[in-house]
């Protein structure tokens, strides 16, 4: 028995370990290129390094740009997320404890707008954040607010989706335990559904989070100067006169900071073993 | 599916009420104009310069097309590889990680990191670590292996390269999800299957899988549906080549309508790519939740 | 003209530099000519790749032009791929979110075709108080026809940047006596870079990858800019590869627009097949990650003294002789013109032809622009003299025909192994991309059998057939050709 034990932990530390090298070692190369100048790029490529290229560092961030890009995403993709987490909940809830008319279809053309390439709907996209919504001479185009409600696009079918698994498993006799007890929707909601479902929140933030971080093609079209993103500032480094791999990985390794923050602080969240078992016993 | 409702219907709409409002502004409206000029054939650069309504033609067109049928179906076999790989490492990742022991916290965070990575810097540093010529991994493979690894020239390298650069990023995706799900697992069920003497084996397949398969389902649907877009990374890293191993539907459409700028053709392409994700959605929905139904 | 203050050569990454000081008529005239119109305290929005020269633009240029005219410049910089979709998605659509748009010499004439494009000369008739007194036209290069309508010769776009891709070598190596011995040797002739392909280039080509092989470095023939899936690898073949061959406007006859040799065009022509089974072939003498290189990394290849020839572009040209935090040999290079099959020089004196491509972009106002006059005024700001040679040392661009001869440019030139004195000389003899409207759309076409025949999915004849056909068949769609 103490054998099985033995063998079964060093078959999970060997995996992780294996597991932590592979997913390391390409980060460690990011990290790497971005402390190398452009020479050293060439030539016998080697896991060591001794010197710093600072410059890598120091060029796009002492300009005023990248720090706008950096601020800029956190703004939207944190608001996304608020905004998401907030609807979702209340979204599958709603799915989840009502009978809706026609809600498994609502429920799956949610999906679908996720499901497409999205080359083809830039246009129309482009047209109605230039066009069509306006206020008098100020447009969607190039704005906070424009890119944090298209977001919701990819993120709140997602969301609702994780969600109305996580609350689905939660027995309704605890909605109307709560009712017994005299709670109307709101206190039902948040006192009770939302600690429960704490985990799946928290999984559901974190990833609609890292979406709306990561995500490119709609940022790099519908932004211009003022709203433009870390993303599409990446972007900006592979051009026909040679990509500046150096000062992009340093990009890129800033730009993992805040998703690292991020993650860390809500992975507290995800713990083990809920007080469900109590409930089904 | 609902479970028993609790709250009448219109408090159930009013909770509905502002995502479907976002959502048909910034999800149905682009599509129903996508749908409207995949009926026409329009390039902005066409010598006649205004769209020219066609009908069902493009749809004619793409069915014969071998060009985009090729590149359906590369993307479904990199569909394939990835998401199988990612779904099963993922599961016993997860499993890995639920229980407490020491160094739980870093391993979990570090397992996250490559979904953290932008999607184009996943292409950049796959190519910085894959490139002929520059990269350690071609040179440490022909050093220390005299393998000649070179994902320019041989087609199988490019496209299995893609797969794993696709696992590298997604993995922690699956990781996570399941991770909730398992966090949020009763314990009694399996103290008593240990208790009973079943096998790891049985236990997985008896009661995790049964218990988590919604989850299972959504992530497995989402990973596919992912996987089938994939546009990004792959094209930092191969650019669609060697000739076309590594052009997936993804880049192709992107082609077709960027610089092509061939609308109406790329419009009708998405849609039938987005019928095509859907139908097979749908039957793996179909086979999933059939055969796990005969188990239990 | 005021003497710029010589400045050391630096690497073409624009740094911040004081404004040259300007004669007082030409100064006064931009705060000038703003105010009376208005125009102070517009902002104008422009579109652009983000590259050296434009980020030039963008940091120096606009910053002086805010100064000196309280108009403020935001000049979004971004890769190609969104600029172009970008540009187009606009002017298409007629938002008018952009007052100026890049436009790369090759998509001028679709842009044209389409009258996306705010006429210039009118512009500056119309409105003779923004016509600032020192922008002319005949100071340009010849380069500035390819902006001007054919028919009627007007203005629609302002150069501000050109280069022209010539055939570099590393002279070190051509000069060094062991190697010369050794070519001798082998072939029986001196070592010289070569005039003409296929023979010439081929040899060379061959000797040093053997000679990279039995001495046990990285070093090898030639670059070839073969990324198998990427456009570069088509614009390598059909704006340096075939024209080198007399193979012109990509095999497509421009007035039939057939590209097939049954109706009339070149593509699968014997000389143009001679040409892409040249140009593979020449994939054994390349360094391995040639089928992977774009204009990227065959910049890099050359710059890590991986080849001993190729066919570069300028703008990397420049940095790879001069720049050594990105170089490994500067001060190695030497240039020439790019090696053509025999009679084609002289086809090209005779202005009948080409020899290689002619590269370079320029600002235009599309014509659903809102602040026409404002960005007009700053499309004759960076169009002025005095601020071309600053300009070309920071990013290895030349549109004046003066600025060759501005010391700060000379100094280049020495350094470069005689680019610019190259282009100043020869540049006549290239020429841009041919006037398709479906430049774009043709290049979609035909990269994919391209792409195959690099991959070796197929033989480099059937892989032109192919091509041929495919043009002759979707060109009448969009309707050009019967």
């Amino acid at each position: 028995m103490r054998v099985r034990r033995f063998l079964r932990n060093l078959l999970r530390y060997t995996l992780l370990a294996g597991i932590t090298l592979f997913t390391i070692l390409p980060l460690y190369w990011l990290f790497l290129v971005s402390v190398r100048s452009r020479v050293e790029l060439f030539g016998a490529p080697s896991f060591i390094q001794t010197s710093v290229y600072i410059e890598n560092y120091t060029k796009p961030f002492f300009s005023e740009a990248y720090q706008r890009y950096l601020l800029n995403s956190i703004v939207i993709a944190t608001s996304n997320t608020i905004l998401v987490v907030l609807l979702a909940i209340a979204s599958a809830y709603a799915l989840s404890r009502c009978r809706l008319a026609g809600e498994e279809n609502i429920f799956f053309w949610t999906i679908t707008n996720r499901m497409a390439p999205p080359a083809a709907f830039l246009l129309p996209i482009f047209i109605l954040y230039t066009r069509v919504f306006t206020l008098g001479d100020a447009k969607m185009f190039d704005t906070h607010f424009g890119l944090i409600l298209l977001y919701c696009v990819f993120n709140l079918p997602f969301a609702i989706w994780l969600l109305k698994g996580i609350i689905d498993s939660i027995p309704t006799e605890i909605d109307e335990a709560a009712m017994v007890d005299g709670a109307g929707l709101w206190m039902t909601l948040l006192q009770i559904i939302v600690p429960l479902a704490a985990p799946g929140i928290a999984i559901t933030a974190i990833l609609s989070w890292i979406f709306a971080w990561n995500e490119y093609l709609f940022a790099a079209t519908l932004t211009s100067v003022h709203a433009r993103t870390i993303t599409t500032g990446l972007a900006e480094f592979v051009t026909v006169t040679g990509t500046n791999w150096g000062e992009m990985a340093a990009v890129a390794v800033v730009a993992l900071l805040p998703a690292l923050l991020f993650v860390a602080l809500v992975q507290r969240y995800i713990i083990t073993g809920l007080t469900f078992g109590a409930v089904r016993e | 599916m609902a479970q028993r409702p609790i709250w009448p219907a219109r408090v159930g709409w009013g909770l509905l009420a502002p995502t479907l409002c976002i959502l048909i502004i910034t999800g149905l409206l682009p599509f129903l104009y996508v749908l409207y000029i995949s009926f026409f054939d329009w390039n902005v650069f066409a010598a006649q310069g205004v769209p020219l309504f066609v009908g069902e033609n493009n749809y004619r067109r793409l069915v014969f097309d071998d060009d985009f049928l090729g590149a359906l179906w590369r993307t479904v076999q990199f569909t394939f590889w990835t998401v199988t790989i990612e779904l099963v490492l993922g599961f016993i990742l997860a499993q890995s990680l639920v229980k407490n022991f020491v160094g739980r916290g870093i391993f979990r965070t570090i397992h996250t990191l490559p979904l953290m990575v932008a999607p184009i810097v996943v292409g950049a540093i796959w190519r910085l670590l894959t490139i002929p010529g520059f990269g350690p991994i071609p040179h440490y493979l022909q050093q220390w292996f005299g393998v000649d690894y070179n994902i320019g020239r041989i087609a199988t390298h490019a496209f299995w390269t893609t797969v794993l650069m696709d696992i590298w990023h997604w993995t922690p995706f699956v990781t996570l999800t399941f991770l909730g799900a398992f966090s949020s697992l009763p314990r009694e069920p399996f103290e008593q299957a240990q208790v009973d003497g079943a096998s790891t084996l049985q236990i997985h397949f008896y009661l995790t899988i049964p218990m988590t398969m919604p989850i299972i389902l959504t992530t497995l649907f989402i990973r596919i549906m992912d996987a089938l877009r994939t546009v990004d990374e792959v094209w930092m890293l191969t650019g669609g080549g060697p000739g076309s191993a590594t052009r997936y539907i993804g880049i192709h459409i992107w082609r077709v309508v960027f610089p092509k700028t061939d609308y109406g053709y790329g419009a009708a392409m998405s849609l039938l790519v987005l019928y095509f994700t859907i139908v097979l959605c749908w039957l793996l929905f179909i086979v999933m939740t059939g055969k796990f139904k005969q188990i239990q | 003209m005021a003497a710029p203050t010589p400045t050391p050569v630096t690497a073409p990454t624009p740094t911040a530099t004081p404004a040259p000081k300007q004669p007082p008529a030409a100064a006064d005239f931009w705060g000038r000519a703003a105010a009376e119109a208005g125009l102070r305290g517009t902002t104008i929005r422009g579109i652009t790749e983000s590259i050296p020269p434009s980020k030039y633009a963008a940091s120096v240029l606009a910053k002086e032009f805010e100064q000196a005219t309280g108009i403020k410049v935001e000049l979004e910089t971004t890769s190609w791929d969104q600029m172009y979709d970008k540009s187009i998605k606009d002017m298409e659509a007629g938002t008018g979110i952009y007052d100026f748009v890049y436009i790369e010499q090759d998509i001028i004439y679709a842009y044209l075709s389409r009258n996306f494009l705010t006429n210039l000369t009118a512009l500056l008739k119309e409105k003779p108080k923004l016509a600032a007194p020192d922008f002319r036209i005949d100071a340009f290069t010849s380069f500035i026809n390819y902006f001007k309508d054919p028919k009627t010769g007007d203005l629609y776009g302002v150069p501000m940047e050109a280069f022209i891709k010539c055939y570099v070598y590393r002279k070190d190596l051509f000069e060094d006596p062991k190697i010369k011995e050794a070519y001798q040797k082998q072939y029986g002739q001196p070592l010289t870079p070569p005039t003409t392909v296929p023979d010439q280039y081929r040899r060379v080509a061959e000797f040093f990858t053997k000679w990279g092989k039995d001495n046990k470095i990285e070093l090898y023939g030639t670059t070839v800019q073969a990324a198998s899936g990427h456009p570069a690898s088509f614009y390598e073949f059909v704006e340096t590869i075939l024209p080198s061959f007399g193979v012109y406007n990509w095999g497509i006859n421009m007035e039939t627009w057939k590209a097939s040799v049954a109706n009339g065009g070149q593509l699968n022509g014997a000389r143009a097949k001679e040409a892409l089974t040249f140009w593979l072939d020449m994939l054994k003498y390349a360094p391995p990650e040639a089928p992977s290189s774009t204009w990227d990394e065959v910049a890099a290849s050359s710059a890590a003294g991986r080849a001993a020839q190729g066919w570069i572009y300028g703008e990397n040209v420049v940095w790879i002789a001069t720049d050594s935090s990105r170089s490994k040999v500067v001060g190695k290079v030497g240039v020439g013109l790019p090696p053509t099959y025999p009679g084609v020089l002289e086809e090209a004196r005779a202005g009948k032809g080409y020899i290689g491509y002619y590269d370079g972009g320029a600002f235009g106002i599309p014509r659903t622009a809102k602040n026409k006059e404002a960005a007009l005024l700053w499309l004759q700001y960076i169009g002025q003299p005095s601020v071309q040679p600053k300009w070309a040392a920071a990013a290895g661009r030349v549109v004046h025909t003066a600025t060759f001869d501005d010391p700060l440019v000379r100094e280049m030139d020495a350094k470069t192994g005689g680019y610019f004195t190259l282009m100043k000389t020869y540049g006549n003899l290239f020429a841009g991309a041919p006037p398709f409207p479906f430049h774009a759309q043709a290049r979609e076409i035909v990269a994919p059998f391209i792409y195959k025949a690099i991959a070796g999915e197929l033989k480099p004849g059937d892989a032109l057939d192919q091509a041929a056909a495919a043009l002759d068949k979707e060109l009448p769609r969009l309707g050009y050709g019967r």
